[in-house]
């Protein structure tokens, strides 16, 4: 594993070389190794629901993808079909191949896509409020036709639970301000890739491949992907374990309630 | 120095509360605001003030390609051109531009500035901007992230399109195409001349600088406030060694003209708080999308123009809002804080005056912007079509001929259809 890189900052405390640039990466906790994929807020550091997850005595492993929090820019992936070529690389390269998963919004999207091809990427499957759904009577809100702050708004039913994020700790040098800056910029930019301009790429023909167990977790304020969503992807996925709905949290429900979504995967990872 | 008439084509009879009651003139406004009788007037009336540019001898006249919304009714420039290439025989038409990354294949681009330039027998100037976040992110749902890599491909294409003598394959990241081969050719050789309108991107500067092509920073925000991006492009342009030559710059600047400069504030108050009161009313959250701008931009600071408009207009709300708040009001409106005219002219949005005046401010604006091609609205906001006949034909007999021999002597403009290689008007149109 190679030291951090100047651009990583406090996003990712180390990084792995990843095609012709490299991964960010935060790795927490002892025992059995939990994998952790990132929602639209991408991985800043070793936020609070990695340290619940470690806490509840797993070693977590949270690879950012390619654009995101302390990972280089992607270079050639233009496609869903380059993208889950890529998560699928990142999580053999975290050496996350078979574990069970956390993962979290865009992220919850990628895995269900490289699962539909690749089941055995992962082990048991916990989604928070995956995007990749598409309802026209109930549609998904724009979270990119907003200013940055109603975007923050969108994405967490706190403020402050976004922080790791969005501000940048008090001590950072002038410099790094700028750098992380620029990797905000990059994560919202990867982040709308994945999305824009409606998140629905034909997932729904894919999913009967995923026969992976799922535990769905979605926010009840969630202002993105409606709550009622969470009843859509329990008929649309053929192996749910259990759903719930978190009260007090928005559409990243990990960084508003990490300390019930740490408890719900040391459940479904029993 | 070439005058170019350029119009925007702005809706004309948007309501007077617009800003108050509405969110935003782009992306999301109100389609019932339309109404298809003031369409019919207003197109027939913006195409009579470009033929009356003509007439009046402006170096060309200029059109440019929005969507969905109320600022400019041109979601097609290349419609209006067609129109123009028969009723202004005598004049270069400037397109700028054609969205290259909103048409599927480029190739249609290639096409039509081709048919345009037989038309008007080599008068075409193509421009190619990447175009703005709310056309292009918003109204088409292009992805931000891959935008500009579509676009330069786009643009790619076009070239090679046009100055190949055989026919190719393409084979583009998102433009695969088995046969090229752009049928008819145009006038001119190789190819019209490539304009590449800017808001500030850094990488549009290293880009025009290195391949030799125009940059035109089409800002609302005038002269004083556009130096320091064309300063940043002309950096660029030594920072390689090469000429500064004022012709591989453009501008455009809003001039209000009159035969004193008391009424020239009492006639163009209206039409200039239309513009940038209404036809500015952008909602920020579609200035500044994700992937819009290179990193290198946005590690440099540069806002673009239409962020900086959004910006500007949000100010204003939230001002309004606190307003509200104070006075008690149980609902803030959008916005009714306005920018006023004086603040609009103070700062050099607007150029106004006598024609001495004009003169003198468009000569300051040329000679430290650098600029030898610059983009004139003579028409802004709901002006009334007389006056917009008044402020063209004054600017071009009382302002025109004081300015067109700037940098003409020292520099020659390869950026300009070459008169010795146009073709004289035929048919119907030849006199």
């Amino acid at each position: 594993m190679s030291a951090a890189t100047p651009l990583a900052g406090h996003f990712a405390p180390s990084s792995l070389p990843y095609r012709d640039g490299h991964i960010g990466l935060v790795e927490l906790g002892e025992g059995p190794t939990v994998g952790y994929l990132h929602g639209m807020l991408g991985n800043p550091g070793p936020h609070a629901v990695l340290e619940q997850l470690a806490a509840a005595g797993h070693r977590v492993v949270a690879p950012s993808l390619p654009g995101f929090t302390g990972s280089s820019e992607p270079d050639g992936l233009r496609t869903l079909h380059d993208w889950v070529v890529a998560t699928s690389e990142v999580i053999d390269v975290a050496g996350l191949t078979g574990a069970p998963l956390v993962a979290s919004s865009v992220g919850a999207m990628m895995a269900l896509e490289v699962a539909a091809v690749r089941p055995e990427a992962f082990g048991p499957m916990v989604l928070v409020a995956p995007f990749g759904l598409w309802d026209d009577d109930d549609p998904v809100a724009d979270p990119f036709g907003t200013t940055l702050s109603v975007q923050r708004a969108m994405l967490t039913e706190d403020a402050a639970a976004s922080a790791a994020f969005f501000d940048d700790p008090a001590d950072l040098p002038a410099d790094m301000v700028v750098e992380h800056g620029v990797h905000r910029y990059l994560t919202r930019t990867a982040a709308a890739q994945l999305i824009w301009p409606l998140p629905e790429w034909g997932l729904a023909q894919r999913l009967h491949r995923v026969t992976n167990p799922v535990t769905l977790v979605h926010g009840a304020k969630d202002r993105i992907i409606p709550a009622s969503y969470l009843g859509r992807w329990a008929k649309a996925l053929p192996n749910v374990v259990s759903t719930h709905l978190v009260d007090d949290a928005g559409h990243q429900a990990d960084f508003d309630q990490p300390a019930q979504i740490a408890k719900i995967a040391a459940a479904a990872f029993a | 120095m070439k005058s170019i008439f350029f119009h925007l084509m702005p809706y004309p009879e948007l309501p007077p509360d617009f800003p108050e009651q509405h969110r935003s003139v782009w992306v999301d406004i109100d389609p019932k605001l339309y109404d298809p009788a003031v369409g019919h007037r207003t197109y027939n009336a913006y195409l009579d003030q470009l033929e009356f540019a003509g007439q009046c001898g402006f170096d060309a006249v200029g059109i440019n390609e929005h969507h969905s919304n109320g600022y400019g009714l041109m979601p097609s420039p290349n419609i209006i051109a067609a129109a123009l290439s028969r009723n202004c025989p005598d004049t270069n038409i400037v397109v700028l531009g054609d969205s290259v990354a909103l048409y599927n294949p480029p190739l249609r681009v290639a096409e039509e500035i081709a048919m345009l330039d037989g038309i008007t027998g080599g008068r075409m100037i193509a421009g190619f901007p990447v175009g703005s976040p709310m056309d292009t992110i918003y109204a088409y749902g292009q992805n931000p992230a891959t935008l500009r890599e579509r676009y330069h491909e786009g643009v790619d294409l076009i070239r090679q399109a046009w100055t190949s003598d055989e026919v190719f394959s393409f084979n583009g990241n998102y433009n695969k195409l088995r046969y090229v081969n752009v049928w008819p050719r145009p006038v001119q050789q190789p190819h019209p001349p490539i304009w590449i309108p800017g808001g500030g991107s850094v990488d549009t500067w290293d880009w025009c600088a290195a391949e030799d092509l125009v940059y035109c920073y089409l800002s609302y925000f005038g002269y004083k406030a556009g130096l320091r991006t064309m300063q940043g492009f002309w950096k660029k342009v030594q920072d390689l060694g090469k000429e500064t030559n004022p012709f591989q710059g453009g501008f455009a600047q809003f001039i209000a003209v009159a035969d004193t400069e008391a009424e020239a504030w009492d006639l163009y108050r209206e039409p200039a708080e239309y513009f940038f009161n209404t036809c500015l009313h952008v909602y920020a959250g579609y200035a500044d999308p994700p992937g819009y701008k290179t990193p290198n931009t946005v590690r440099a600071g540069v806002e673009g123009m239409v962020e900086r408009a959004a910006r500007e207009a949000t100010a204003r709300r939230e001002a309004n809002a606190a307003d509200a708040a104070k006075a008690g009001a149980a609902k803030a409106s959008y916005g009714s804080k306005k920018l006023t005219f004086e603040a609009m002219v103070e700062k050099g949005y607007i150029i106004l005056g006598n024609p001495t005046q004009v003169t003198e401010q468009v000569h300051e604006l040329a000679t430290t912007m650098n600029v030898g091609h610059l983009m004139v609205f003579s028409h802004f906001g709901n002006m009334d079509p007389e006056l917009v006949k008044m402020n063209t034909e004054m600017y071009a007999t009382k302002v025109m001929p004081e300015v067109a021999g700037l940098f003409e002597d020292e520099y020659e403009d390869h950026w300009w259809p070459k008169a010795d290689h146009q073709l004289a008007p035929v048919g119907s149109r030849a006199q």
